[in-house]
Order: structure tokens, then sequence, then C-alpha cells
């Protein structure tokens, strides 16, 4: 399985980490609501099809990235930065097979 | 009559010899012979024993698909089973042996298993191995009885218990169209998609380039058919952005295009080159795919169709043409299709006569009618083959005329006599690829009677023979009449390999089984190491026929990697010796020169004890714990796993991952802090440093570096992106040796230039810079083991020289080094929490650490931490133990509070950790008990069944060695 | 100042390893570099740090994930979003970048003793490296002077190309010495020189 990274481009599985469910919401970390905090330390939604997740590219930029991955088919439908990169230009790779 | 060489042109280089042996006997061959090719020039026949009636069994096929002639070989101590003796090349000195066969091939005791065929259908195991015991011959104590028996005479060939010392690599390759198989279809795409300009990747199992076209006859653009493969091979080569991988079999497709092969590099090869692995696996990951895999032809279910003799037949077509091998010398052609006169053609040229051709079918094409009359021999339409006769080789076989359409047969059976029985029962395109990567079912073909790929679910597409186009080559019709069997008694094969009859089939439907994935496991069929390539359709149209269904509705399992077997080693690839890399500290080659016993901490080697001649390891940490609490010690601690916390927001960071404050920590001051998960659970300690402003160094334990630092990464980036702070891992950046004793400042005080070290300089938890050895160090005092103790910090790369220096001016005061063993005594005498504390079941409260639970904050899991199982003061707590009969304790033993060592229940917890206390002179431990600190003062009685451990223990508390803190205060 | 001692340690064998022709497949050297510096830029700063490290030390990076620059005794590439690494041969560059890089912009971190560089240089190098990264080395995809971050099972490495054929390498130092024992492995089979 190959993950596009914004920074890196197309990696390798291997150097990314599964990071969890980005469907939750963390509570306000001054709240005592006890059902909020769980919900969000237990509960997990479990979807057939397009699920919103969290991976870490722990073995390459190390950014943390929102994506869109189907749990049927693993198909990527999107990926962005979780952390707001605004500085951030793609690099101007070259046509890949250009002749060197 | 046997096979023989012939004179005809082909692949192998008659000008040298290779000699090899097959069961301990020489032969001699030549360059570009398979095992199989060159075996049979040597006119032998029997290559193998069938699985599971020990038949004799020859070569069917002349490549991949081969089920029966499977060979192991052997290299020094190294076997290497189940290889298909087509796919092996012959190289001076090969050593093969047959298998499945006892004492010999030529005569096997366990082919008597042939008459207890009945006995031995689908689903023998099961039925009389499985399920309770009813007399004295079924059930499960049965099969215990018979299995050392059984495992021995049915299976495949014996792995080796010697350790393979050949090389593997793994090699990740990227392209812009990959072509898997190189038969005139995959050269056709691979020029295309090279003139694009693209990078190209072309994979072809055998040695040679150009598939069937370089020995098959016939024109491609014009020209002859194997000059064309010749100068399109060359064409490509001299291309720069076309790469061409020969012995390389794609075996896998995953997610992204990514296609998974072996090269078998040095294989075909006396010995590997220095430094040449044996074969590489191949990571590719490609934009497009083109599957250009071909076909495979098909066997006829027929009485007898396993006798060594029968052979697919353009099999025998391409040892006649292509290995100049002519498997026999009056050769018979069985077939269902036209496609089996191009190669009975092929055969009568190589020197064959061909005494008949059967053919079910009543009609024939007139290209298939003037090929026969070619041939020569009886052509006998509108007939079958229904027994085959001879011992261990053909003699001949019987036909008896057939009606394709009912499968009824009539007359007389007639004997014709030959050495070769050709057979062809259609065509299946290889699909396998395509179905790994294939959205949906593989689609049937009634024409083909065949499966064709499945629409792709990646981006793939399928080209000739492989995507059902057979409109290249000999240019015969391929559509066979749609008979997969003859019926008409006695053992008809369809799975060779795992020897899965037709009967067998048909049982497992009158048994109940339904599906095709039940049939297929009740029956074993197409599992074997061939994975059925020659057996899944015939077996799934015999399902079919039972069911009463069309074959399309009974539909085909998808197929999964690997297509073809491959070794461990391929996979495992680059990872030699221990699986993992080794992480050493700057002061590694000291240790060991020391003769320090290493021990692994994750990836990190770590003394455990630097052991004196003849001392135990107890004997060591002993000595090594009196010396630092009376004079001082010294030990790396640079596997501490270290993170930058930098950035304007960097304490306010600090306070929300802590459950302690750290914005009100002083530069140049450091203070242990714990870490909560978001559950409330402890998770981990350190002491973190603030060296300016904005400036702070955090350790974390040597287990946890990795996974902390994620943490880290995690909050900042998903919860806190706002903040403006950086996170680097350090851990490797500093040398760290940390200094104890009663002796350790008067160490420093003669070493340290640049800096004081007294007390009010350097006060508890202070931090000072200085240099040491004319390197820059930072000095922390802080104490893990209660003495008065200092972390010595310096760049790595000069953590040798400060080590040495500190190590020199030890000297007089007595100071030694002390690994793991005697850091951990220290601790547990000391009441210090480690892993084994925080378990991930622990809370903080649980080692009694609330002092460090601010309530000035929220911080991560102080939400969650005050749940009611989580306060309850009966969890299991920290306490110290203190063995009372004088004997060891053991980490993870229960204790009970009751003094019957029989009676195993009442755990009221267990012990973390353990050793001898060489300050309190007893054998002590931690250990987390129900209630905790209630129990100080009373017994239990440690509980260890399973290592014969029963004793009287008294519970303490945790902070067994100056409670008070006096001397690292001092 | 005291040398800093190489990680290295026994495994850095010096000469020809199964050179059967003119030239090694590849030259491997460890460069030991006087300063390894990771800056990073706040989001939203990284104009401010790129100047900065223009002006100190005289690099222009290119604007974009992964640009780089490179000269025989310096280079600098970012690696991941606003973090650039900047690597010279003389010692002390972390002091100056400091001065040039407030708080309020960024944070330089000093590296110098914590990566070990490695360089894999030769006609074999792509093929080499292609053993051990699952990344594309080919110089359309990976062009001259470019960084990567990517990592040889647990082994986390930057990667910057500084020539068609030479890649420097910077991998933790505590995995340095069984790293290059791999290398040295995985070049074995084209013949290699450690210098």
């Amino acid at each position: 399985m190959l993950i596009t990274c914004p920074y890196c481009g197309p990696r390798d599985l291997a150097e990314f980490t599964y990071q969890g469910d980005a469907n939750r919401a963390r509570p306000d970390p001054a709240s005592t609501d006890q059902a909020a905090w769980n919900v969000y330390t237990y509960d997990r939604v479990n979807t057939l099809g397009d699920h919103a997740e969290y991976w870490q590219h722990s073995g390459g930029c190390r950014a943390h990235l929102k994506m869109v991955r189907s749990t049927l088919t693993h198909a990527i439908s999107s990926v962005e930065f979780v952390r707001p990169h605004p500085g951030h230009k793609p690099s101007s790779r070259r046509k890949p097979g250009a002749a060197p | 009559m046997s096979p023989r060489r012939t004179n005809a042109p082909g692949r192998v280089d008659r000008a040298r010899s290779i000699r090899f042996s097959f069961d301990g006997k020489i032969f001699a061959g030549h360059p570009g012979d398979t095992l199989a090719s060159a075996l049979m020039a040597n006119g032998v026949t029997l290559f193998g024993r069938s699985f599971k009636y020990h038949r004799p069994r020859g070569v069917l096929t002349a490549g991949v698909d081969e089920p029966n002639a499977l060979v192991t070989l052997i290299r020094g101590d190294v076997r290497e089973p189940n290889l298909p003796a087509t796919q092996v090349e012959i190289y001076e000195g090969l050593e093969a042996v047959s298998q499945n066969r006892f004492p010999s091939l030529s005569f096997d005791v366990g082919a008597v298993n042939q008459l207890g065929g009945k006995l031995l259908g689908a689903g023998f195991y099961y039925k009389t191995f499985m399920g309770p015991v009813i007399g004295p011959l079924k059930g499960t104590r049965f099969w215990m009885f018979c299995e050392h028996f059984i495992r021995r005479a049915a299976g495949l060939g014996r792995a080796g218990t010697a350790k393979d010392t050949a090389r593997y690599e793994r090699m990740n390759a990227f392209c812009d169209v990959l072509v898997v198989g190189s038969g005139p279809a995959g050269l056709k795409a691979a020029r295309e998609a090279a003139g694009d300009g693209g990078r190209v990747i072309l994979l072809e199992m055998d040695p040679l380039f150009g598939g069937s076209a370089r020995w098959s006859g016939g024109r491609i653009e014009g020209t002859d058919a194997a000059h064309w493969v010749e100068e399109t091979v060359s064409g490509l080569r001299e291309l720069p952005n076309v790469r061409l991988l020969s012995r390389t079999a794609a075996w896998g497709y995953y997610d992204g295009n990514t296609i998974a092969a072996t090269e078998r590099v040095a294989d075909h090869k006396r010995e590997a080159a220095k430094g040449e692995p044996r074969q590489r696996h191949w990571v590719i990951r490609a934009k497009k795919v083109v599957l250009a895999t071909g076909a495979f032809e098909r066997p006829i279910v027929f009485a007898g169709n396993d006798r060594p003799g029968v052979m697919l037949a353009s099999a025998a077509a391409r040892y006649a043409s292509d290995f100049s091998v002519l498997p026999g010398e009056r050769i018979a052609v069985f077939a269902n299709n036209d496609s089996a006169y191009a190669n009975a053609a092929l055969l009568r040229e190589a020197g064959a006569t061909i005494v008949a051709i059967v053919d079910m079918r009543a009609a024939i094409s007139e290209d298939a009618r003037r090929l026969a009359s070619e041939c020569g021999g009886e052509l006998l339409t509108g007939h079958a083959v229904v027994a085959t006769e001879g011992g261990k080789g053909l003699t001949g076989f019987k036909v008896q005329k057939f009606d394709a359409a009912t499968g009824s047969l009539t007359g007389d059976p007639r004997v014709i006599s030959a050495d070769l029985l050709a057979v062809s029962g259609g065509w299946s395109p290889a699909i396998h690829l395509a179905s790994q990567a294939g959205a949906g079912k593989a689609e049937w073909d009634a024409t083909l009677q065949a499966f064709l790929p499945p629409k792709p679910a990646q981006d793939w597409t399928a080209v000739g023979t492989a995507a059902g186009d057979f409109s290249g080559g000999h240019g015969l019709d391929v559509a066979p009449a749609p008979v997969f069997e003859i019926r008409a008694g006695g053992k008809a094969f369809v799975d060779f390999q795992h020897d899965v009859t037709a009967d067998d089939v048909r049982l497992a439907h009158r048994e109940g089984f339904v599906s095709v994935e039940h049939l297929k496991r009740y029956t074993t069929l197409g599992m074997a190491t061939d994975q059925g390539k020659t057996s899944n359709v015939p077996g799934l149209a015999i399902m079919a026929e039972a069911l009463g269904k069309p074959i399309p509705e009974v539909g085909t399992t998808r197929f999964r990697a690997p297509f073809s077997p491959v070794s461990i080693g391929a996979i495992g690839a680059e990872r030699i010796g221990d699986l993992r890399p080794d992480r050493l500290t700057p002061m590694h080659d000291w240790h060991v020169g020391q003769g320090a016993k290493m021990y692994p901490a994750g990836l990190w080697h770590r003394p455990a004890i630097y052991g004196a001649p003849g001392e135990t390891v107890e004997q060591a940490y002993i000595r090594e714990t009196k010396a630092t609490r009376s004079a001082a010690g010294i030990v790396d601690v640079s596997t501490l796993g270290k993170i930058m916390v930098q950035g304007p927001d960097a304490a306010e960071f600090l306070d929300r991952v802590y459950t302690n404050l750290f914005s009100t920590l002083p530069i140049n001051k450091a203070r242990y802090g714990l870490m909560l998960r978001e559950d409330g659970f402890a998770y981990d300690d350190g002491t973190t440093w603030r060296l300016a402003e904005h400036d702070f160094l955090m350790t974390t334990t040597t287990a946890n570096a990795g996974k902390v630092m994620q943490n880290l990464e995690y909050f900042l980036d998903v919860y806190w992106p706002d903040m403006k702070v950086t996170l680097t891992s350090v851990t490797d950046e500093w040398a760290g040796a940390s200094i104890a004793g009663p002796r350790a400042r008067d160490i420093l005080a003669s070493v340290v230039a640049g800096t004081a070290v007294d007390n009010e300089t350097l006060p508890f938890m202070g931090i000072v810079r200085g240099e040491v050895a004319g390197v820059p160090v930072m000095i922390c005092r802080l104490s893990f083991s209660g003495e008065l103790a200092y972390e010595v910090y310096s760049g790595a790369g000069h953590g040798q020289q400060v080590w040495d220096a500190l190590i020199e001016a030890g000297q007089p005061f007595g100071l030694v080094p002390y690994g793991l063993e005697a850091l951990g005594t220290m601790r547990i005498e000391k009441g210090h929490v480690t892993g084994a504390e925080i378990d991930g079941r622990t809370t903080a409260r649980d080692l009694y650490l609330d002092w460090m639970l601010s309530k000035k904050k929220p911080f991560v899991g102080s939400a969650m931490m005050d749940r009611e199982g989580l306060v309850d003061e009966n969890r299991i707590r920290l306490v110290g133990l203190v063995s009372l009969d004088g004997r060891p304790l053991n980490g993870g033993a229960h204790l009970v509070e009751h003094n019957d060592p029989t009676a195993l229940r009442d755990s009221i917890g267990h012990i973390t950790a353990v050793c001898f206390s060489p300050s309190l002179g007893k054998y002590i431990g931690l250990a987390l008990v129900k209630g905790g600190k209630k129990r100080h003062g009373t017994r239990a009685y440690v509980s260890d069944p399973l290592r014969g451990r029963f004793g009287p223990v008294e519970i303490v508390s945790h902070h067994m060695f100056d409670p008070e803190g006096k001397r690292m205060h001092g | 100042m005291a040398e800093q001692l190489s990680p290295l340690g026994a495994a850095w064998k010096p000469g020809r390893h199964n050179v059967t022709g003119a030239a090694p497949g590849v030259v491997l050297t460890e460069t030991r570099p006087g300063s390894i510096v990771q800056v990073a830029a706040w989001p939203g700063d990284e104009k401010a740090v790129i100047d900065a490290i223009r002006a100190v030390a005289g690099l222009k990076l290119p604007d974009g994930a992964g640009g780089g620059i490179a000269t025989e005794h310096k280079a600098a590439f970012g690696f991941a979003p606003g973090k650039f690494m900047v690597v010279t041969q003389v010692e002390g560059i972390e002091a100056e970048l400091l001065k040039a890089i407030p708080i309020t912009v960024g944070t330089v971190t000093g590296l110098s003793h914590g990566r070990t560089a490695l360089r894999v240089s030769g006609p074999k190098a792509e093929w080499v490296l292609a053993k051990l990264y699952a990344i594309d080395f080919a110089l359309p995809a990976f062009p001259l002077h470019a960084g990567r971050s990517t990592m040889h099972h647990d082994v986390f490495t930057q990667i910057q190309r500084t020539g068609a054929d030479q890649f420097d390498l910077y991998v933790f130092r505590s995995f340095a010495r069984s790293f290059w024992t791999t290398l040295c492995h995985a070049a074995e089979e084209v013949g290699y020189e450690v210098r």
C-alpha cells in the first residue's frame, strides 16, 4: 500500500504508523464531563467504507496526516496535514521517467 | 522406448557438458537444460511418488505449473524441498533427490496405499481421526497413535534443519510501466511503453525472453517468430529506460500497484559470486501494469491420466523444440481442441512418430485435419482415451467411441501402443495476478471454457493469451469441446499433486459440500505447492456437473499470493543475523573491553554486570552495589530517551503532558515528571531539565523513548496545532554517565573544570556546565540509586573521552563501573518505579505518586484518572517485600495470605522486581498488592507453583533503604 | 576541542572490498562534518528561516518540499514541513544560526553528535541504496540536492542527493555501526571502497 504524504510524496505503508480514528473530538481539557471523555477515550466508529483516520509519517517527515481511507478497498481518497502548514509548497518534482 | 536427446536446434548448448546427480546417480546434461529436460534426455521418466497413494509420477508440464516432478535440492547441509524439476536449471555438481518414497523411488513401500484407495478418499483424515473416541480405531487418540506414520508416508519433501547460509536481498523499484511476461504480447507492450519514454520493467520467469514464440514456429509482424523475439529483445536491451529481468517470477499483486517478484539470481549457478544474492526479492511500484502472463494448458481427467508418459501436448512439443529432448518415440495425442495438432506437428518435426491423434470432437477444423494428415498416424475423431497401460511408464492406452455432447462411451475399447500420450484439454489464461488485483470475480468465457481476468481494481491491463486472445502464434482455434472428464471407471486424477480424483470431488458433493471454497478445503484440491494451476478448472467443472449448475454459477475462488512458491529467505531478504539493528552507546566498546556481560534492552545493548573472573551474576552486582554505596559507581545512561522541547510554548506544552508543573521550573534546574495516558493510567516518567527559557531537555525511560516521542507529536499536531513547539529526538546527541555514591562529588571536583560542584553551586536537581578532558559537559545532580549522584552529559562523539577521564579520576576514590543489575538493585532498595511497575495497569496513586498530580491545571489523563475504579483503595498498590526464609524471590510470582502451597487461589497481588539487597542483607522485592500500604508489617506468602517456590515474606514500605533520602541530599 | 570519535569503530574497514573491475561500484565514507544543525520554522515563518540560513551559511534554499542546496563544504535541505538540516564542515554554525533565528521565528537544534553522516557515491549508488530504502532514487524523482526523510526498517534516515551519483545519509549515531555494516553488506555485490 502506498500513502501519498503531502510533503514526501507517495511512500510505502511501512513508513507510516496508524494513529487512530479521526472522527472523535477531544473535550475541552478542563471539562469534567465524564460522559464526553468516555466517548472520546473509548468509543470508535467502525465504518464500512470511507473512514477518517490519523496516520503519522513516522518513517519520513513525521507529520501527522488526516486521511480518508475505504475500509473495503483500502483506496485513499484524501490525505492532508493535520497541523496546517501554510508555507508548504509541494516540491517541483520533475516528470517521472524524464530522461536523467 | 524412452525419451532421448535430438539434434534439433534449441536452447541447450551441446558444446558444454554439466554433470549432476539425481538420487545419487550421476548424469550429464548441458547448459540450458532444466533438471526435467536433462533427466529425460538421459531416459529418465520416473520422477517422484504421489502425495497420498505413492503412485509413480513423471513430468506433466514444462514449467511452473508442474504438479508431479518435485525434487529436493541439496547444497551442502542445506535442503530445499518441493522444487519443480521443470524449473530447476542444472549446474555442475547439482545434487537432487526425489521425494515421498521409501526406501527408493522405483521400489516404494508406500505404494501399498494404492490398494487402499477407497479408504483414503476425500475427507479420510477428518472422518477417521476427528471426534470422540469410539472403539479402538477412531478418534483423536487414534490420530495421536497414527500421526507419526502418516506424516512420514503422506507429504512432500522434507525441509532441512541446517541454517540457510545463502544471501538474499531486497530491491525497491519504481517504474511507469511494468510488464509481466515476455511472450509476444509482453514484448510488444514493453516496446510501446518504452517508446513513450517512461521507465519500463519487463519480468520473465524463464531464463530466456520470448515465451513460446521462441520455439513454436509461426510468424510475427511478417518475420519468423523466433527471429522477431531476438530482434525485439535486443532492441529493448539497448534502451536506457528499460530494465529486463529474466528468472524473475511476479507472485504478488498488492495495494498501490505494488508487485512482488523473486529473481533467481544465482540459483542456476554452482556458487553465487561473492556478494551476489541467491535470490532477490523485488518490490516494484508501477504506475501501470501490463499482465502478459500467458495461459496454461489443461490436462484431461481420465483413468490412469497420471501415469508417467502422459504429458501436456504443449509441454511435449516444448521439450522437443526448445530443449531438444524427444519425450517419446511413438507419440499419441489426446485433445479436445485444435492447438494440440500444431504441437503434434512440432513433435513429428523433431523426429517422433505420431501413432494416433484422438480427438473427442466429432468434427474438427480443416486446419486441424491438414496438420493431422501431415503428421501421419491415425486420426480418431469422436473418440476418447479411457485407460492407460504400463507400469512405471506408458506402453499404450485404450480408446473408445465418445459422444462429446452426452459424455457416453460406446463400442469396444481398442488398445493403441504408444510411449507418450500428449494431452490437451484446452487453455486457461493465467489470471492469477489479475485475480489478486481484480474487482469482483473472474469472468467465465463459454467459448474458451475458461476464466478471463476480472475487471481491474488497480491500474492494470491484461494482454495476449492472459486476456483470452489466442489469435497470435499458430493461429489455430483453441476453443475446446466443453468436456473435462472421461468417465470410464478407475482413478482419474484432477489434482495430481494432492492426489485428488474426480470421484473425490463427487464424494465431497455427496457429503454436502456445495460451496467451491468448502470443496477446496475438504478435498484439498488446488491447495498444494502448484496451487492447482492444472487442476482448478477441471475440478470446478466436475463440481459444477455434480451440482447440476453451470460453471460460472459455481464460480471460482479468488487467487491469492504467491503465484508460485517463494522462499522465506527471499522475503526476509537483507535482514541478516538478528532481525533488528543494534543500538550502541558511545561507550559500547569500552564496556565490551571490560568484559561486561551485555544485555539487550530493546534494540540497545547495555552492560548487565562487569563480572570478574569466576564471579556469579549475583556476586557481581552485590559487589558493584556495595562499592557504589560505600564509595562510588558509574553507569552508562546514554540510552535514556531524550527529547528537546523548544519554543515559546514549550513550558505550557510540558504542563499539559506532565501531571506536574514545569512552567515554574527555574532555568538550570531539573524536575521529575510523570505522564499519564488519556485514560488516566500511568504512562512514563523521567526528569526534564530546563536549559534556557524556551529550551527543555526531556528524558524518558529507555524502553518508551520512541512511543513517548510519537505521543507528544500526536498531541502537538492533532490537538494543539497552534502551539509553537519543536520536538526533536536527541537521544543520540548526548552521552550520559551517571556517577553515584558518597565519593561522587569528590571525584567530579577533581576532574571537572570551569565550574564548582559543591552543594551550593550544584544543589539537588541543579544543572551546571563545565569541561571534562577539554570537552564541554552538562552536569545535573539527580539520583536514581538513592546516593549522592550526578549525570554527566557530553556530546556523544566525546562520550568515551569523558568516560575515560571520569574512570581515571575515580581510581583513587574506589570508583567502579556498574551495570543494569546493580542499577536495578539500588532502585529496588529505594522503591523507585520503572516499567515493571508502570505496566499500563497501574495509576499514579497505585504507585504512591499522587503527590505529582497537580490540582492547578488540567493535563493529559487528569479528566479520567479519578474514575471510581481507579481510586479504589483496594487496588493492587506498590509495596516492598522481604523474604523471610532467606531464599530468593521471583518476579511474576503471586502473593497469597494463606500458608498452603497446594491452594492455587486468592492471589492478593504479584511481585514486579526482585534482588538481593546488599544494604539489608536480605532478598527483597517490589510488589503490587491489594490495599498496598495497609498491609505494611503483615506477613504473606509467595506462591509460585510453576517454579516450585512457596515461602513467607513480610510486606513493608517500598522505601526500603534510606527512606528519608539523606544520602542523596547530602 | 577534542575530536569526535567515530561510532563505526572496528566496522570501518578502509580499502577495497570485492572490487573486481578497475573501479568499485560504490565508495563509502563517513564525512564527519563539523556541524549538523536542525532548523525549524513556525508555520508561516519558513521564508524568514530560509533567509537566515542564507545569511549565516550562504546557502540559498529553493522553495518547496524537500528542496536543497549543496556545495563542497556545506549543504542544506528541507526534510519535513518547515524543517531544514544545515550541515557544514566547520564547527560552530549552530551558535550563529541561534543568533540569526529568534525564538519568535523558529528553533535551532544542534545534532552534530546525534547524527552520523555517511556518503555513498559511485555508479552503483542508486542500486545499493534501493536495496535498503523504499524510495525512488532515480534522478528525475530525486533531483540533485533534494532531501528525503525515510527509513530502513528501524533506522530513520535523512538523505540528500549531493551529486548525480552521490548521496549523503544522516542516521542516528547509535544505529550508525549497525547500519554501516548493513550498507557494506549491500554494497558487496557491486564491490565497494571504504575511504
